[in-house]
């Protein structure tokens, strides 16, 4: 494992209150057009103080560079910064390092000939002998250059099954760069304790035309050592039973990426990442929140520095929550701190998923503050809620990519857990935030959905339930029909008319519309705002009994205000608006419903959605009754602060804003899923931002 | 009581306890166990259940079971086109009064996994002719010193001729190739249960049905099928694949 000496690197310090030397203070200029005490509206809806230009600013600590975001962009980007010998500061808002890639799947695509593309085309396995399992591809889906990759990235062509284009409009600067660094960054990932199983597939929009996507895993062993690649079945999780601080959610079986043993997901990514960071002397200011980045003159100059405010979580006993790993960690209670960033700050502050109004920009009808991003319990309140995005605009930024959040079909869908908020999270206890969310979820396939009906605030129906769970499949290898595509695999052909004619878009359209039925205005939504409200699953205990469902704690709760159980319809509809945060009205028709829906089982026929021809129907009669919460969830973020290619943020003119970076889902002008995107964003952030000048 | 609290602060405690104890509470009924075929004139069960809205003991009050007619016949008071924008069949059904076909008391048992609601099993006896019939379950009030408003509901009974064709289903894993038991067999209105060789044999009449086979984790085998004498299908269920989380 290679890692730099950095003897003369200069560490972060605080500044002691009687050694403030000229150096701790900078003029953020005079000519400034934002005036001192200037209001400006945070996320929350806050009215802040600016900080005047015309007002010293007092440090209390500095770095090289300065990174927003303990997370897919963040880490890697200080990991780098810190090879090439500057000094670095992380914060992160929330208490544990990791953001949204800790719960992730830990699916990296990469591509353009990437160092696991030339492993798997050898046939060879890892140096430690934890990769065994065969070649999942052949040699010709394996073969590529970086070229190839960045025409796939940028091919107008592609249309996915909603007839979107998710590549078109991809910024043509940054996936150049993308492609150019996507092998130094699947080196940089195996360089800092990452392991990866072998390519199978691409995921989300990540490329049509060849295998890309590999995995990240650990191997099982008597205790977690990331050096080692090892985790204890305690930290990997117990199924159905427990997850842990090291690994939020249950890690999967990997055996057919690596090898008997394997464990994955995104832990196997952010743990080793985090750990790395730590050793190479990252330091990190967690429970932190940056609520402004401070610029020379507002629209003008270099950015200097950062405004933070602390944003401790605590558990329901009071206690504060801590990070896993505490080296490296500066513990710093004060309410507010100035960090000074002598060469860059680099935002990785994740995307807009839990700002409603910031959403609601795409898609009015996701200002409903009911429905949450993915990771909600782990991210706490303030995880993706655009603060990085928001700055950025705050001091000139231009944005990018702000449609695109419509062509990836899981930016917004409904994962099919109920009695939960997290949706698209299955956590289960054993994580410290596990009391927030305080239920599993029932994680139901498909086909489960034939013994429930799901209705909307006023308790009425919306849609087919046995195609509200069907989501939109990413666009990408090895395309064929079921991606929008008329040709599959390699016989896909990039840049071809053909791809986006009216022939074909006909024959492959199926955009799921459950999301936008539910998302409809009812009886019980009223202006100014329309809510639409939550989604009931409402169901019975024969139909419990029935699929065998787990509806015990952990998996559900009767307090935590997303799962009711009573002995009659009436009794659960009053439960419900007694005990729902969010259940603004009453559910007025939901006896008439479920009475309806028994007629409708009598028949065998569905009039209202078409129910009975792909699953059996059910009456919901045998007591008792229950109604689990029945969420979308908004997961990804697409559109953001413009890039480039050394991903500096761009400015209203076109031009880049002196030492400011950003990246992942903060950035905009990439519509590729997942966690690739934001890794090399990273790289290339934390590469490029030592090279900037104080 | 927090209403006697307010009286008290308002001053007139007496008006508002005398409101509240001529004020009847509410009773909901519940009707399950209803078989989904039935054969003209043949006797079934089903179960009633009732609950006050205040919790109260409900042990042996009585009930009616009311036959309100063939659905879409005009002599019935059955259900309207449940897709009506207008005050449903259903929400109607309630106040209507058919033919009382049986009467009962509760029981004092509380049905399981449930806080107030008392129960009782009804032995009844289909109509003589086939068709989907409406029928609805009463409570008949009480005599006790709280007053109890009468909550009814109503349900479909399905009443069929004798099915002459026996289908017999063999239901496998389509992996493994093994016997799937307890998968549920259903030919709309007809259903039965695999046995432990994965075997479910259903008596239908003749006719076009869909069949399907479904079992817990595995996605449903749909088949058209036309019957027109005794024959036998086989069903092999896949596994449903989890959906990834990336």
């Amino acid at each position: 494992m290679a890692r730099k000496k950095d003897s003369d690197q200069k560490d972060p310090k605080r500044q002691g209150e009687k050694s403030v030397t000229r150096r701790d203070f900078v003029k953020a200029g005079a000519a400034a057009s934002v005036g001192a005490g200037a209001a400006v509206l945070t996320t929350s809806g806050t009215a802040l103080t600016q900080v005047s230009p015309t007002e010293a600013v007092r440090w209390t600590y500095e770095a090289d560079v300065v990174v927003i975001g303990a997370g897919c962009t963040g880490l890697p980007a200080a990991i780098r910064a810190r090879d090439l010998g500057a000094s670095v500061i992380v914060i992160d808002q929330n208490f544990d390092p990791g953001g949204k890639m800790l719960h992730s799947g830990g699916q990296i695509s990469l591509g353009g000939g990437d160092p696991l593309q030339l492993r798997d085309i050898k046939g060879e396995g890892d140096k430690e002998g934890f990769v065994t399992a065969p070649r999942q591809q052949t040699v010709a889906e394996l073969t590529e250059d970086t070229d190839f990759l960045f025409r796939d990235h940028t091919d107008w062509s592609v249309m996915d099954t909603a007839a979107q284009a998710p590549y078109r409009y991809n910024e043509r600067d940054l996936h150049r760069a993308y492609a150019d660094n996507c092998y130094a960054t699947r080196e940089f990932l195996m360089a800092n304790y990452v392991r990866m199983g072998r390519i199978s597939g691409t995921h989300g929009n990540g490329g049509m035309s060849r295998a890309r996507r590999a995995v990240t895993f650990f191997m099982e062993g008597p205790t977690t050592d990331v050096k080692k690649g090892t985790i204890s079945k305690q930290d990997a999780g117990i199924a159905g039973k427990s997850s842990s601080h090291f690994a939020p959610r249950f890690m999967e079986d990997g055996t057919k990426v690596a090898s008997k043993g394997a464990r994955t997901n995104g832990a196997a990514l952010a743990r080793p990442l985090e750990f790395s960071a730590r050793e190479k002397g990252v330091r990190f200011i967690l429970n932190r929140h940056m609520d402004e980045i401070i610029r020379e003159q507002q629209f003008s100059g270099r950015v200097v520095g950062i405004r933070a405010s602390y944003s401790p979580r605590f558990d329901p006993s009071g206690a504060r929550l801590e990070s896993l790993w505490q080296n490296g960690n500066i513990d710093d209670r004060t309410e507010t701190i100035y960090i000074r960033a002598r060469k860059a700050i680099i935002i990785g502050a994740g995307g807009h998923g839990a700002n409603p109004q910031f959403r609601s920009m795409f898609y009015p009808a996701w200002r409903e503050p009911a429905f949450v991003s993915s990771g909600w319990a782990l991210l706490g309140p303030r995880g993706q809620d655009a603060s990085g995005i928001i700055a950025g605009m705050r001091v000139g930024a231009n944005l990018a990519g702000m449609q695109q959040n419509l062509s990836y079909g899981s930016t917004f869908h409904f994962p099919g857990n109920l009695a939960t908020r997290d949706p698209y999270t299955d956590m289960l206890p054993g994580h410290p935030t596990f009391s927030m969310r305080g239920s599993t979820g029932i994680n139901l396939l498909t086909d489960s959905f034939q013994h429930l009906i799901v209705v909307n605030q006023v308790g009425k129906r919306f849609f087919n339930e046995m195609l509200v769970t069907t989501r939109q499949g990413g666009a990408a290898f090895p395309a064929g029909p079921g991606k929008g595509q008329p040709k599959k695999g390699l016989d896909h052909v990039q840049l071809d008319w053909r791809n986006a004619s009216v022939e074909n878009i006909k024959a492959t359209y199926s955009e799921p519309n459950s999301v936008h039925a539910a998302l409809a205005m009812n009886e019980g939504s009223k202006a100014p705002d329309f809510f639409s409200g939550p989604i009931w699953a409402i169901f019975d205990r024969a139909a419990v009994e029935r699929d065998k469902w787990n509806i015990d704690p952990p998996f559900t709760s009767l307090t935590n205000g997303f799962f009711f159980k009573a002995d009659t319809i009436e009794e659960l509809a009053a439960k419900i608006l007694k005990g729902h945060e969010f259940q603004r009205v009453p559910l007025t028709y939901l006896k008439e419903t479920v009475a309806k829906w028994n007629s409708y089982v009598d028949k065998g026929s569905d009039p209202d959605f078409a129910r009975g021809s792909d699953a059996p129907m059910h009456r919901i009669d045998t007591p008792p009754f229950y109604a689990a919460a029945f969420y979308p969830v908004w997961h990804d973020s697409y559109g953001g602060l413009r890039i480039n290619g050394r991903a500096q943020v761009i400015d209203m003119q076109g031009e880049p804003i002196p030492g400011l970076f950003a990246g992942g889902e903060s950035s905009g002008g990439g519509n590729q899923h997942g966690l690739g995107r934001a890794l090399v964003h990273g790289y290339i952030a934390g590469t490029n931002a030592v090279k900037e000048t104080t | 009581m927090d209403d006697q609290t307010t009286g008290a602060i308002d001053g007139s405690p007496d008006v508002v306890d005398a409101a509240e104890e001529t004020k009847p509470h509410t009773t909901n009924v519940v009707v399950w166990d209803i078989p989904s075929a039935i054969v003209v004139g043949e006797r079934f069960r089903i179960k009633v259940g009732m609950k006050c809205s205040d919790e109260c003991d409900l042990a042996n009050s009585p009930f009616g079971i009311y036959d309100n007619g063939l659905q879409g016949s005009e002599a019935g008071s059955g259900i309207r086109d449940p897709g009506s924008e207008e005050e449903t069949g259903i929400r109607d059904q309630g106040t209507r009064e058919g033919k009382r076909v049986a009467t009962g008391k509760l029981s004092s048992d509380l049905w399981p996994g449930t806080t107030g609601l008392y129960v009782a099993e009804v032995e009844l006896e289909a109509p003589s002719e086939e068709g989907l019939y409406t029928w609805s379950a009463k409570a008949l009030g009480s005599d006790g010193e709280i007053p109890h408003a009468d909550g009814s509901v109503s349900f479909g009974v399905r009443v069929v001729s004798h099915p002459e064709y026996l289908v017999t289903v063999e239901t496998v894993d389509k992996e493994s190739q093994t016997p799937l038991s307890g998968a549920r067999v259903v030919m709309h209105p007809y259903k039965a249960v695999t046995d432990e060789r994965g075997i479910a044999q259903v008596r239908v009449a003749k006719g076009a049905y869909r069949l399907f086979v479904s079992q817990s984790r595995y996605l449903t085998f749909g088949l058209p099928v036309e019957v027109a004498a005794d024959m036998t299908a086989r069903a092999e269920l896949y596994v449903e694949p989890v959906q990834e989380r990336n």
